[in-house]
């Protein structure tokens, strides 16, 4: 407990020196932090304030009905919580060398584990915690609920929640290295993703939303009854369900039956801590040396990858470019963190597209269809800028503390960030074209749509490259060996949160062109594109300006002393 | 070939190198000595471009590092004193990539790296990953990727570090060959016999200032002298 403590204070200590560094550049930094965090946690509470009014209110469709949506969102946020604390633990338990360091001090291995699973687990989950609270916030007071909801939903319920979400990765992580030194790591990534793929799939089959929609709309206007006997039995045992069947209660004014899952939910999370200082105990520095040895035994590399052109001995474009596309195509394809991880992104963008093509959206209704539009635009947005912040941002800390070699070397960094710029830009766009025209044209839109998002979209894509690409080189960490790290640093959450305001601006300014546009050519059957070009043109103005305005920064920041 | 013109480098109030003025002629082994944190690492990396001087500036091969630094760069190989690699490259890839990033031609390349193989025992290694290196490993492949394109001056940052006697001595032979066919070597090192076998000229720097300078010829040597005068100028 008390090198906890020590820790917890060392934390604060460093917390507090941040805030309290009054230095010009660090003021400017502290308030960007504070305006932009805070603006999202803003947004995001009017989002919850205002969604949650509407669908009650105006929608009416129903306490139970609602709470149910609520508990599917949830179970997406634990499995990503629990997804996020599984791949940032290997790199802070398995691979730090602080770790390693640690171990040769008189400090219990339990204690080790527990040290840095605290330290992981805020890192990890500060920005999805911000988001979580400023929701239930938002939430509570569409319900003028009183100040003791606030203080149980988020310190006894939401904290819990999330704990639990973080606890299992971690332990799930500790059976994976014990089985690793036998099996080897890839085939366990391997399975570990289509774990995670197969459990989103299995929960949304067993939940079957669609099915309960119509259940409950069958007792219209009685939807606020509690239909919990429509239930799938197995999705009870999920907290997110414990999460969701607390608020319900709590909102509908029936606190002796919210507090069993508040109970359930903090029993769990202390009795999951209990049995995971117990595991660690036994289990945690075997698989630490498990692991240790995993990466050190791995005998001869028989299945490496060959691709003659892409070798080093061979040239297919000039020198330096050469030597650049060759490094980085081959430090990030012996990587299985990075490739596998591009993988399941792609995967899961497929499955968006995909099903899509399965929603009839097409209405006759000029709104709804600007509306369904905006939601898939700005879904494809947010799914280029996550694919973005994973692997743009970390581009120029992936030059890591082997940058040296570059910066002794006669290459003009210029050319280095514009040789970075491109070949992401490249990639980006393209990908940022695939998934505006397949999602729009699945979706039924009318054709000048599918050409309005595949031109907005690249002026996304350019704008966020160049804003990722830029902040990455800003907030570069060159001595951060695991890009995932670098990618849920508070930089990258400042960037993706800039992203967003980016994005959110973009379809404001489509709104009502849009709308326009489809009232002329739904109700009156005229195709007035004039309408869209003023928008666009905004839109690319704006776009430029980001682009213009981070390539400026990163270029200067990528000329920083090293 | 080297010049060094009054290069200071502060971080905020705190100024690591203050007024640092040396000249090194072709062909001079120079032996750069000093205390921990006495600026030394941070003279080097301001002599290879990794640090902009906040004032004054680095002249190598006639350039000015920060006025035409790829000219400049081109002219000097550069061995840091942490051998950091891409560990998911081989040794020989990334010899492979140093000599793209010099413009080298890739049958030239070939030549050098064999060359160096050859020179810096690299063996099997050398077709393995960099994460199965030892250090003194690293550090061969390091010293093989700075010497590729015919360097005329080399900067050396504690080059001695992790190599066991038989690969130091190799690289000590290699070093001393190239002083004596025109090189310039800039090392900096705390290991003080090395220097009184290796260098002709050394300086000392305390507290990001030169405090002593002594060349050693035929007739003058150090003399197993360098030790007490070190200890007594930094103490």
């Amino acid at each position: 407990m008390r090198e906890l403590l020590l820790v917890l204070n060392v934390k604060a200590n460093v917390l507090l020196k941040s805030l309290l560094d009054f230095r010009p550049q660090s003021l400017i930094k502290n308030f960007s932090s504070f305006l932009i965090f805070g603006g999202v946690a803003l947004g995001v509470f009017f989002l919850a304030r205002e969604s949650t009014n509407y669908l009650i209110h105006q929608a009416h469709i129903g306490q139970f009905l609602y709470h149910r949506f609520l508990s599917m969102l949830l179970y997406v946020f634990f499995v990503t919580v629990n997804l996020g604390n599984l791949i940032v633990c290997y790199a802070s338990l398995y691979k730090s060398d602080e770790v390693t360091f640690m171990m040769g001090l008189p400090i219990s291995h339990e204690k080790i584990f527990l040290l840095r699973f605290v330290d992981n687990f805020f890192y990890s989950s500060s920005t999805l915690v911000l988001l979580g609270v400023s929701w239930l916030l938002g939430y509570g007071s569409c319900y003028d609920m009183p100040w003791y909801f606030y203080f149980t939903a988020v310190f006894l319920v939401f904290l819990p929640f999330m704990l639990i979400a973080a606890i299992l990765a971690v332990l799930v992580l500790m059976g994976l290295m014990k089985l690793a030194s036998r099996t080897g790591v890839r085939p366990l990534i391997s399975g570990v993703i289509v774990v995670y793929l197969a459990s989103v799939f299995v929960y949304f089959r067993l939940t079957n939303p669609v099915k309960l929609v119509q259940d409950v709309m069958k007792y219209y206007p009685d939807v606020n009854r509690y239909f919990g006997y429509l239930d799938a039995p197995s999705s009870k045992a999920l907290p997110n369900h414990w999460v969701s069947e607390f608020l319900y209660w709590s909102v509908i004014g029936d606190p002796a039956r919210a507090l069993p899952w508040f109970f359930l939910l903090l029993l769990v999370a202390a009795g999951l801590m209990v049995l995971a200082a117990i595991l660690a105990k036994s289990m945690y520095y075997s698989s630490w040396l498990a692991a240790s040895d995993a990466r050190a035994v791995r005998g001869p590399r028989t299945r490496t990858l060959r691709l003659r052109f892409m070798e080093f001995g061979t040239r297919i474009f000039p020198p330096k470019l050469d030597a650049f596309l060759k490094r980085d195509f081959w430090v990030f394809f012996r990587d299985p963190g990075q490739w596998l991880h591009l993988l399941l992104l792609l995967v899961l963008l497929l499955i968006f597209v995909i099903s899509l093509g399965s929603l009839e959206l097409k209405t006759g209704q000029p709104m709804l269809q600007v509306t369904s539009f905006l939601v898939v635009f700005l879904f494809d947005g947010f799914l280029l800028a996550s694919v973005l912040l994973r692997f743009v941002f970390p581009a120029v800390s992936l030059e890591s503390e082997s940058f040296w070699c570059v910066r002794a070397s006669p290459v003009s960094l210029t050319r280095l960030y514009f040789y970075k710029l491109g070949s992401s830009l490249f990639l980006v766009l393209l990908l940022a074209e695939v998934l505006a025209i397949a999602s729009t044209t699945l979706l039924g839109n009318n054709r000048v749509l599918v050409w309005v998002s595949a031109c907005a979209m690249a002026l996304v894509g350019l704008a966020l490259t160049g804003l990722n690409l830029g902040a990455g080189a800003y907030f570069a960490a060159f001595k951060e060996r695991n890009p995932i790290r670098v990618a849920s640093s508070q930089g990258a959450s400042l960037t993706f949160l800039g992203s967003m305001f980016y994005l959110s601006f973009v379809a404001v300014l489509l709104l009502i062109p849009l709308k326009r546009f489809l009232d002329y050519a739904i109700v009156r059957g005229q195709v007035m594109t004039e309408s869209l070009y003023l928008p666009l043109g905004v839109i690319a103005l704006l776009s430029l300006l980001v682009f213009g305005l981070s390539t400026g920064v990163g270029l200067r920041a990528i000329r920083r002393d090293y | 070939m080297i010049e060094l013109r009054s290069i200071t480098k502060h971080f905020g109030t705190f100024a690591a190198v203050d007024n640092v003025s040396l000249k090194i002629e072709k062909g001079e082994f120079f032996g750069f000595l000093g205390p921990n944190g006495a600026g030394k690492t941070t003279t080097i990396k301001m002599m290879t471009g990794l640090y902009r001087p906040t004032s004054g500036s680095c002249i190598i091969n006639g350039f000015d590092v920060q006025q035409a630094p790829l000219r400049a760069k081109r002219s000097f190989g550069y061995v840091p004193d942490q051998p950091y690699l891409y560990e998911k490259l081989t040794g020989r890839e990334f010899l492979y990539f140093i000599g793209g990033l010099f413009d080298l031609d890739l049958d030239l390349l070939d030549e050098k790296i064999e060359q160096c193989s050859e020179t810096f025992d690299l063996g099997k290694f050398i077709d393995k990953r960099a994460d199965e290196y030892s250090q003194g490993m690293r550090q061969r492949i390091v010293l093989s990727s700075a010497l590729l394109h015919d360097p005329k001056v080399l900067v050396i940052d504690e080059p001695l570090i992790g190599l066991d006697p038989r690969s130091a001595r190799l690289v000590k032979d290699t070093l001393k060959r190239m002083t004596q066919e025109g090189m310039t070597i800039f090392m900096s090192t705390h290991l003080l016999e090395i220097v009184e076998e290796l260098c002709d000229r050394i300086a000392i720097i305390k507290e990001g200032r030169i405090i002593h300078e002594q060349a050693q010829s035929a007739s003058h040597s150090f003399d197993g002298q360098l030790e007490s005068i070190f200890l007594e100028l930094t103490k």
